[in-house]
């Protein structure tokens, strides 16, 4: 708050000063009041004025600094209200006691909404493990019949395994949030992750034709069900995109900070122009456009939950030539010492 | 083959699920028992003298972890829970009350099968030592060596063919399809396609010649291999 923007402020004020001082002067005049005398009066009472005009001044400053600074110290700014400097003016207490109310109203709103997205996070979560009873039956109807030649049975097993991860792909969204609650680090053999995934979808794989190297003998320190999460969308997005003999590479390397997991496709690679975006939420691109419907949701997802999980999750890319995607465990200082 | 059948309890209460378990548990040579009532399964259980028991966490009424503590008070009977749950706090739930594996829904059948076979190698006494010699019309294949013999003459098979001919001498005379050959290899790391399997059945040919054997792997046009 300036000072002149205070005396714009206060400028009704001031005219009505100078109006007063003119029909004081007026009534000297008429009276036969001395002149020089009416000069004293005119310029103690402008020096009077201009004090009080300063010290008014300042004191709104500081008043309005105090309010600044807590603003710009407060975590949740809606809480201002509630820790507004005291004064003893009318009008900031009748704002104060406004603003109070109107942040009630928020308070209680953002409640609100955190409430339902909490329940609806929790119904998602336990909605995701009732389908799961069902989808493990289909996938043991399958699996018992699929031996007697009925290649039905067979297409019925490989759907249902897309639905069972697009369900996976909707609890790892709703759990992004409150990653910390599930996350048991432990020393995982990224081999056995590997195996696991690709055992997983070895229907899907076999019947793709798709041949897989697995050279894994490093070891991280993670939580091994996140990491097969993130490994098994990339291997779908690799199964989704791919070219003529398809193969895919599966290793581990290891430096002096960091271990990575990298997987390597020969696939149809994503364009240069594109590969900045493949982690923005909806991006489908060319590739997702021409190829298998694309949510543009996966490598989203990925991406969130590798920074939740401390990994960092990178992809490399060569247009028809194939997709590098990397996941990179640092390795602690700490840890390691221990 | 006249051997005993491990027996194994399973304690679902999702009656498709435990009949499909059923159905897949013995057809992997396994004797099956089945509980559908759940008020008192650690009484019911104990004198069946089980091998292993699979237990659903969600039961009606009572929670696999407390049926696991029943049990845990008697008998040291492996249990391994199946379960929809997947947070690391169950698991950790599970392991502290006595589990010996944790498997969540939903399972792949072969991943699922290699489990229990896992835990039962694990805490049977008595191991059923896997034959490591197998002979077919006088060719011995050497598992622990990886490599096959005629006579006196020996030739060494990389892990592909080793696990290719594995697979043909355990099913001797049958025609095994290239599917279940490339499924059965997916099983046990080795990821290869129809096309690389075609070319390692024509190395191991190639392997075979050179130790004097032809024609000891039959190729059934469209159908498979036999041998």
């Amino acid at each position: 708050m300036s000072f002149w923007s205070y005396v714009k402020d206060k400028f009704l004020l001031i005219v009505l000063q100078l109006v007063c001082m003119c029909i004081l002067g007026l009534f000297l005049c008429l009276t036969g009041y001395l002149i020089a005398n009416f000069w004293l009066i005119f310029i103690a009472w402008l020096v009077i004025f201009s004090i009080w005009l300063t010290v008014n001044w300042m004191e709104r400053r500081r008043y309005f600094q105090k309010m600044e600074r807590t603003l710009e110290r407060l975590d949740q700014r809606y809480l201002l209200g509630e820790l507004m400097p005291h004064s003893w003016h009318l009008e900031d207490k009748l704002y104060q006691k406004m603003i109070r109310k109107s942040n009630k109203a928020v308070i209680e709103r953002i409640h609100q909404i955190e409430e339902e997205e909490n329940d609806y996070k929790e119904y998602i979560e336990s909605w995701v493990h009732e389908i799961k009873a069902p989808i493990t039956s289909i996938s043991l109807i399958c699996e018992n019949r699929r031996k007697q030649g009925n290649q039905e049975y067979k297409t019925i097993g490989l759907e249902n395994q897309k639905i069972e991860n697009y369900v996976d792909m909707a609890l790892y969204y709703a759990r992004l949030e409150a990653v910390y609650k599930d996350y048991m680090i432990q020393e995982t053999s990224l081999e056995a992750v590997a195996y696991e995934v690709l055992a997983k979808n070895r229907y899907l794989l076999i019947e793709h034709q798709i041949q897989a190297e697995v050279d894994c003998p490093d070891k991280a320190y993670t939580d091994g069900k996140w990491i097969s999460f993130l490994l098994n969308q990339m291997i779908l997005n690799s199964v989704k995109y791919k070219s003529e003999h398809p193969l895919l590479k599966i290793y581990t390397r290891k430096t002096e900070k960091s271990v990575l997991l990298i997987l390597e496709d020969n696939g149809i690679g994503i364009r240069k122009e594109e590969l900045s975006r493949i982690f923005d939420k909806g991006f489908t691109g060319s590739n997702g456009r021409s190829h298998e419907r694309a949510t543009g949701m996966g490598l989203y997802i990925c991406k969130k939950l590798s920074s939740k999980i401390g990994v960092d999750l990178r992809a490399e890319s060569t247009w028809e030539k194939g997709t590098k995607m990397t996941i990179e465990f640092p390795i602690s200082n700490y840890l390691s010492k221990m | 083959m006249g051997k005993y059948k491990m027996k194994i309890v399973i304690i679902e209460d999702e009656p498709v699920i435990r009949k499909e378990l059923k159905i897949l548990l013995e057809h992997a040579l396994y004797e099956v028992i089945l509980i559908e009532a759940f008020d008192h399964v650690a009484d019911e259980i104990l004198p069946k003298q089980a091998d292993l028991i699979l237990l659903d966490l969600n039961l009606p009424d009572i929670s696999g972890f407390d049926i696991c503590t029943q049990i845990r008070e008697k008998s040291e009977i492996p249990i391994i829970f199946l379960t929809s749950r997947t947070s690391s706090m169950d698991e950790l739930t599970g392991m502290l009350k006595g589990g010996d594996d944790y498997i969540t829904k939903p399972y792949q059948a072969p991943l699922l099968l290699a489990r229990i076979a896992a835990v039962l190698k694990r805490t049977s006494s008595s191991v059923s030592k896997e034959l490591s010699i197998l002979k077919v019309k006088g060719i011995e294949l050497s598992l622990v060596q990886g490599c096959i013999s005629s006579q006196d003459k020996k030739v060494e098979l990389t892990k592909n063919e080793l696990k290719i001919l594995h697979y043909l001498f355990l099913h001797v005379g049958e025609i095994v399809p290239r599917l279940d050959l490339v499924e059965y290899l997916w099983d046990n790391q080795v990821f290869i396609d129809d096309n690389t399997l075609s070319v390692n059945i024509a190395r191991i040919r190639e392997k075979l010649k050179s130790i004097g054997i032809q024609d000891f792997i039959e190729t059934k046009r469209g159908m498979g291999y036999r041998i």
